[in-house]
């Protein structure tokens, strides 16, 4: 009885812990890349860092995320002329969030909500999600 | 420490990176001038490119006969008032990008020309617009560009100048396709001159049409695997810069371009395209011998079919072209046509505003493995007025004018960074009244004989 509470327990355990180690199991670096301003070189250079790391240190040892806020969103813009290399990006387990803000605010100018990268995750705020992550161990880079 | 080391390892890479990964671009003349990159086009980005040359004619005046002198070909454009000269030939500086950049369905181009050329040259000032316009891309195939801009057509005027292989445009390029415009009232020919000059030979009052013009035009680009087919259709005012229209009546321009792509992206994409287009508009010319004020409309037809192959190292291109009516017969005959009183075509003069014409270029390119040289070698020719009516009285009856200009042109480029480079070239020109026998007195060979080279060197910095 006394070995099913300790599995109990890891199990549990082990349920809160997943879901902060996010992609990868097995990955020993975290990184939040953050991507908040218009210039598309910053789109580009985010992209790159991604691509960079992913290259470095493999796909299972590092889990990558990048959020998108503010001007930063177009990012993930439906239509972004980026797109093939998020789509890339994406198979390599890297994370691409959008800012529920952001969307709301853009929505108020669009008149619409602007239409989003299929693989982008909708979370609360960006910058929230950013010291979430952050509080999990994550390193943030902002190129 | 090993945080901040790892840090910085991340933003070096990144910035490498970025600096060997050019940003996603359409991929061909139409889309790149007249559309941004969907999510990811600036408010405003500036930009330009200013080329700086010099060039030297080695032609002679044929000074062995009394009536032999300097005509435009042996002069150095666009004064032509000297067989040598430093020149800022182009200076130029525009803003392009997207108003509202949360909606990637509407972008703008604007461009300002302040280097010295056809565009700017005479009577226009320093400083001239060269293209102001505004595209939609909300229905899907159909994004409509509007204002003034290059209209579809011949690869050596769509393309984007700062990218040309060479100095100089081939023959027909230069004569048939950069149109020159009529002066508003007659104006005679213009005698060749001996140097100093005491006229300068080009007496044309406008600007030249820059291969762009001022009207709508719908267009679009198909991806279907690797190849892209793109369409674009224009109507437009006919008036090049002049932004107005000066006789009611519209051109049109159609073209059409399917390209198999093999790699790369923007100007410099690797692929082989093949091309055709069709320009048809009228003129609005004074073209009579007298004082009184009474221009007539004539035909301006155009088109032309070509290819271009590009995979580095090599590089092949071809285009044949033909034209039909207000054919260009110099910038020393700003009224293009000239009648005498009686209403025949005066001698040394030929039927331009009726004319034919056509001409091709052949060139290629390769890349030096390894190098940052590129070398260059064009052949073009161009026959101007081809129907030509033979004359029927005087000292050359039975002769017609018809012309044919050859040129062979040696180049190099040297590409000190993707946005600096020097071109060099040295073009061989051959011209010939194809008529007209040796050169002798009244016999329009006599001024062509003593055409020779010009060689030139450029310096194109793009910011």
């Amino acid at each position: 009885m006394r070995n099913f509470y300790t599995s109990l327990v890891l199990l549990l355990a082990m349920a809160f812990i997943l879901p902060v180690q996010a992609a990868s199991e097995f990955a020993e670096k975290h990184v939040v890349l953050q991507i908040s301003d218009d210039d598309p070189f910053k789109q580009t250079l985010v992209l790159n860092v991604a691509n960079n790391l992913i290259k470095h240190y493999g796909q299972e040892k590092v889990d990558v995320e990048i959020v998108a806020f503010g001007p930063g969103l177009r990012l993930l813009f439906e239509n972004n002329a980026n797109s093939d290399r998020i789509n890339s990006l994406t198979t390599n387990k890297v994370i691409f969030s959008a800012c529920g803000n952001t969307i709301e605010g853009m929505s108020k100018q669009l008149g619409h909500a602007p239409a989003l990268h299929k693989d982008a995750k909708v979370v609360p705020g960006g910058v929230v999600r950013i010291i979430d992550l952050v509080d999990q161990g994550y390193q943030l880079i902002k190129p | 420490m090993i945080k901040i080391q790892s840090k910085n390892i991340l933003i070096t890479a990144a910035v490498i990176g970025a600096m060997t990964t050019s940003t996603v671009q359409a991929a061909n003349w139409l889309m790149i001038q007249g559309t941004e990159p969907s999510g990811a086009a600036e408010r405003a980005k500036v930009w330009g490119f200013v080329q700086a040359q010099y060039q030297k004619n080695t032609s002679d005046e044929n000074t062995t006969d009394p009536t032999g002198g300097y005509i435009p070909p042996k002069l150095i454009g666009p004064n032509l008032t000297s067989q040598q000269q430093f020149n800022v030939n182009r200076a130029r500086i525009g803003v392009r990008g997207t108003g509202m950049p949360l909606d990637s369905n509407i972008n703008y181009f604007l461009l300002t020309e302040f280097g010295n050329n056809g565009i700017t040259a005479g009577n226009n000032g320093s400083g001239h617009v060269t293209d102001a316009s505004i595209t939609l891309n909300e229905i899907p195939g159909a994004r409509i560009r509007v204002g003034l801009f290059k209209t579809p057509g011949a690869e050596e005027g769509l393309q984007a100048i700062h990218v040309f292989d060479y100095i100089n445009f081939s023959a027909v390029t230069n004569q048939m396709l950069l149109e020159r415009y009529p002066n508003q009232t007659y104006t005679g020919n213009i005698a060749p001159v001996t140097l100093p000059s005491p006229t300068p030979l080009n007496g044309f009052d406008k600007s030249v049409g820059a291969f762009r013009d001022t009207g709508v035009q719908v267009f679009d680009t198909f991806k279907m695997s690797d190849w892209e087919h793109s369409y674009a259709v224009m109507i437009g005012n006919g008036n090049g810069l002049n932004f107005g229209d000066n006789d009611n009546n519209k051109d049109t321009y159609l073209y059409w371009s399917s390209e198999l792509v093999f790699s790369g992206e923007g100007a410099r994409r690797e692929g082989m395209k093949m091309f055709a287009w069709t320009q048809n508009g009228k003129r609005r010319l004074d073209n009579t011998n007298d004082s009184t004020h009474n221009p007539t409309k004539f035909d301006r037809d155009r088109s032309g079919i070509g290819f271009k192959y590009l995979k580095k190292p090599f590089r092949v291109s071809a285009e044949y072209m033909k034209g039909d009516g207000m054919i260009f017969v110099g910038p020393d005959k700003p009224s293009m046509w000239i009648n005498d009183s009686a209403g025949a075509v005066a001698q040394g003069v030929g039927d331009g505003a009726n004319g034919k014409a056509n001409g091709y270029y052949l060139e290629g390119g390769w890349y030096i493995p390894g190098s940052k040289w590129e070398i260059d070698l064009r052949y073009d020719v161009y026959n101007r007025l081809t129907d030509d009516a033979a004359f029927a009285a005087g000292p050359n009856i039975g002769k017609s004018f018809e012309m044919q200009f050859k040129n062979i042109t040696l180049g190099a480029q040297y590409h000190i960074n993707k946005k600096t480079r020097i071109n060099m070239e040295v073009t061989d020109m051959s011209a010939e009244a194809v008529d007209f026998g040796p050169p002798s007195a009244s016999n329009p060979n006599n001024n062509l004989d003593g055409l020779d080279k010009v060689y030139a060197v450029q310096i194109t910095h793009i910011f």
